[in-house]
């Protein structure tokens, strides 16, 4: 059974996400998709399949206490794998007010769901007006803008440009590594939000070093992107043991966590993913003999000691 | 012993079946009088196959989108189905269709049928709704959360809808009332009654199961499953559970005093690739059949763990097993659309 690609629309009430889920309807691109939609109403369009979800977030008995899922979008995806072939792909739209976590965890933790479906990516619509008062205000905004792997800047015509850098700036400081498109009525190219396989970090690689920590000293709960890297190999052991370790320990904290790593004597490069405390890591495809083997491991988070996280890295090299 | 799959191994289906490709996921088989089987498959289609004409099956447009559930209608002439097009409809062999119910939005699974009681009921997301025999409604009942599994008692006077947070037990009768909460945390996904109404059995998010003895709540947890148990089936007169979910067919002994509390299952069937997908016992031996998630599919004894292979691995994981009500006939599905039926009229328990 083929796995099916599927993209997560998130953003904050009034940022545009309905709109761009009828755009990319709409668009003619020649493919099906099923959406996952928590209303019905003002999508309406024939040739795809649109289902109803009710945002059901349920707590696994795993242990581990900011696990969630959810458990509506696991019977949903289960029942859409009856209809073989009849789609392309899944949009799943979120409220508003969600928190994405619980979303991307359902990809880590259900077998069915994994084994039929790969999560695309995370797409949030930011309306870039209200998006800093949001930022102050709304513990969902700001998760949304941490869980993504792309961003689209919206309603730019109603901001001036010295504005919307700052905007910018802000966003970047808080997720360091999601590519961000600024737009207007989510007038994107549909292939800069679909078919991205965004998720499997490639994005890292494009982190602008300089760019972070330049915006740490904020109010404590401030969530912001820490980027580690060295250029010498690391001990695989010991690296994969102290994230789990501090995933369990810290998992509330870390919203998410990526990162391309180097072994000592593996010609493959190590990827990890992880959402709170949920982790996995796999081999993917060898390091070029050519390229500089640089490890980089991103956290976005909460209440992260910077210094504190490198020290432990540094002690991971091998 | 199991007996191992080899090249030449013949199965019984190659030896006393027929099989065939419906091209669409089968969500369900049944048989209804007169060996006539019914499967309803991911495109919304249900065919009808009776015992000659495999090969010329009749089909039926029922829902828009994919069939989800599928059961005997009370009177074994129909079927019901639940879609995901929000209707549950009732198919006679003839092909005719009505439509029993809808609520727009909500997909239809799973549904029950109780002759006992002579009521139908399905769920309709956070609604179970209960129907007569000529589909009048008789009732809905409400739940905070979507139900997952819903099964009658034995007799027919209380349903149970598992759901978050555990079991609400319903009397089927009776206007208004507060349900009786079995609860345990987490998510429950499937449900099953004993066949001696005393014990409740459901499969849950974290794969394990959950039981309860109705009669005082008491809890049971039956865990160690490497996946989500799909499917459960009663023994002949309760004595065990079969279960998927394992790389064996997993059976929880029910008889003597206390269920599975303190006892370990039966581990049955071993030697299979991959896990057991579906299990259906035999309506009066205790046999059960198995089939994996490579598309095998076997027979085993219980008390012997003797086995014999059904099906050869192959197109799909199976999805589906029934048994004819006086168990001379199996029937199977698979991911891929096989749907096979194999007589067993002149197979007789091994001795």
């Amino acid at each position: 059974m083929n796995q099916i690609p599927v993209t997560v629309l998130t953003g904050y009430l009034g940022a545009g996400k309905t709109t761009l889920l009828n755009r990319i309807l709409t668009e003619e691109h020649g493919k099906k998709y099923a959406v996952v939609v928590n209303e019905f109403g003002e999508i309406g369009i024939d040739n795809d399949l649109v289902v109803n979800a009710d945002e059901e977030v349920f707590e696994m008995n795993n242990g581990c206490i900011c696990c969630t899922v959810r458990g509506d979008l696991i019977r949903i995806l289960g029942g859409l794998m009856k209809r073989q072939g009849s789609f392309d792909g899944i949009l799943i739209e979120t409220t508003g007010l969600a928190d994405p976590a619980p979303v991307a965890q359902t990809f880590f933790v259900d077998e069915d769901v994994r084994r039929r479906t790969w999560l695309d990516s995370i797409v949030t619509v930011v309306d870039a007006r209200h998006v800093v008062r949001r930022l102050e205000d709304s513990h969902e905004a700001l998760e949304q803008i941490a869980f993504a792997d792309v961003i689209l800047l919206n309603k730019t015509d109603l901001v001036p440009a010295d504005e919307l850098a700052q905007v910018e700036t802000r966003i970047r400081s808080i997720n360091a590594t999601a590519v961000i498109h600024r737009t207007q009525r989510c007038e994107v190219g549909i292939d800069t939000v679909l078919g991205r396989r965004a998720f499997d970090l490639d994005r890292i690689l494009a982190i602008e070093p300089d760019f972070l920590s330049e915006d740490d000293h904020e109010h404590d709960d401030a969530v912001k992107s820490v980027c580690l890297r060295t250029d010498r190999p690391l001990d695989g052991a010991r690296l994969t043991e102290w994230l789990q370790r501090l995933l369990v320990e810290r998992g509330q904290d870390f919203l998410r966590t990526k990162g391309i790593l180097s072994f000592a004597g593996q010609d493959k490069q190590y990827v990890i993913q992880a959402v709170h405390m949920l982790m996995e890591g796999t081999f993917t495809k060898p390091w070029n003999p050519n390229e500089n083997r640089e490890s980089r491991l991103v956290f976005i988070g909460r209440n992260i000691d910077e210094l504190e996280l490198r020290q432990q890295f540094d002690a991971c090299i091998a | 012993m199991s007996l191992p799959v080899q090249q030449g191994t013949t199965s019984l289906l190659d030896r006393a079946g027929t099989g065939r490709t419906l091209d669409a996921y089968v969500v369900g088989v049944v048989f209804l009088k007169d060996g006539l089987l019914a499967a309803a498959l991911g495109d919304g289609r249900v065919a009808f196959v009776n015992s000659e004409s495999i090969n010329s099956p009749s089909f039926v447009s029922v829902h828009d989108g994919a069939c989800l559930s599928l059961v005997v209608d009370l009177g074994e002439q129909r079927v019901l189905t639940g879609g995901d097009d929000a209707r549950l409809v009732s198919t006679g062999t003839d092909g005719e269709t009505t439509e029993i119910a809808a609520i727009a939005g909500r997909w239809v699974e799973p549904i029950a049928a109780s002759r006992a009681s002579g009521l139908c009921a399905a769920v309709f997301g956070k609604t179970v709704s209960l129907f007569a025999q000529d589909g009048r409604a008789v009732g809905t009942f409400d739940h905070a959360n979507t139900v997952g599994g819903l099964a009658f008692h034995p007799k027919g006077r209380r349903i149970a809808a598992a759901h978050y947070g555990g079991v609400s037990l319903w009397w089927a009768k009776q206007s208004t009332q507060e349900p009786k909460r079995l609860s345990w945390s987490g998510s429950h996904l499937s449900l099953t009654w004993s066949p001696d109404g005393k014990y409740i059995v459901t499969a849950m998010q974290e794969n394990e199961l959950h039981g309860w003895r109705v009669s005082d709540g008491a809890d049971m947890r039956m865990s160690g499953y490497p996946t989500k148990v799909k499917s459960m089936s009663w023994l002949p007169k309760g004595r065990y559970l079969a279960t998927a979910g394992a790389e064996s067919v997993v059976c929880w002994p029910f008889h003597g005093k206390g269920g599975p509390v303190g006892k370990a299952p039966l581990d049955l069937g071993r030697g299979f690739e991959g896990v057991v997908t579906v299990v259906a016992a035999h309506p009066r031996h205790d046999v059960v059949a198995a089939g994996y998630e490579d598309g095998a599919t076997i027979l085993v004894q219980i008390d012997r763990d003797h086995t014999i292979l059904v099906k050869r691995p192959g197109k799909g994981a199976v999805t589906a097993l029934a048994w004819s009500a006086d168990g001379q006939h199996l029937a199977l599905g698979t991911e891929s659309g096989l749907v096979g039926r194999i007589s067993l009229s002149d197979w007789r328990t091994p001795s």
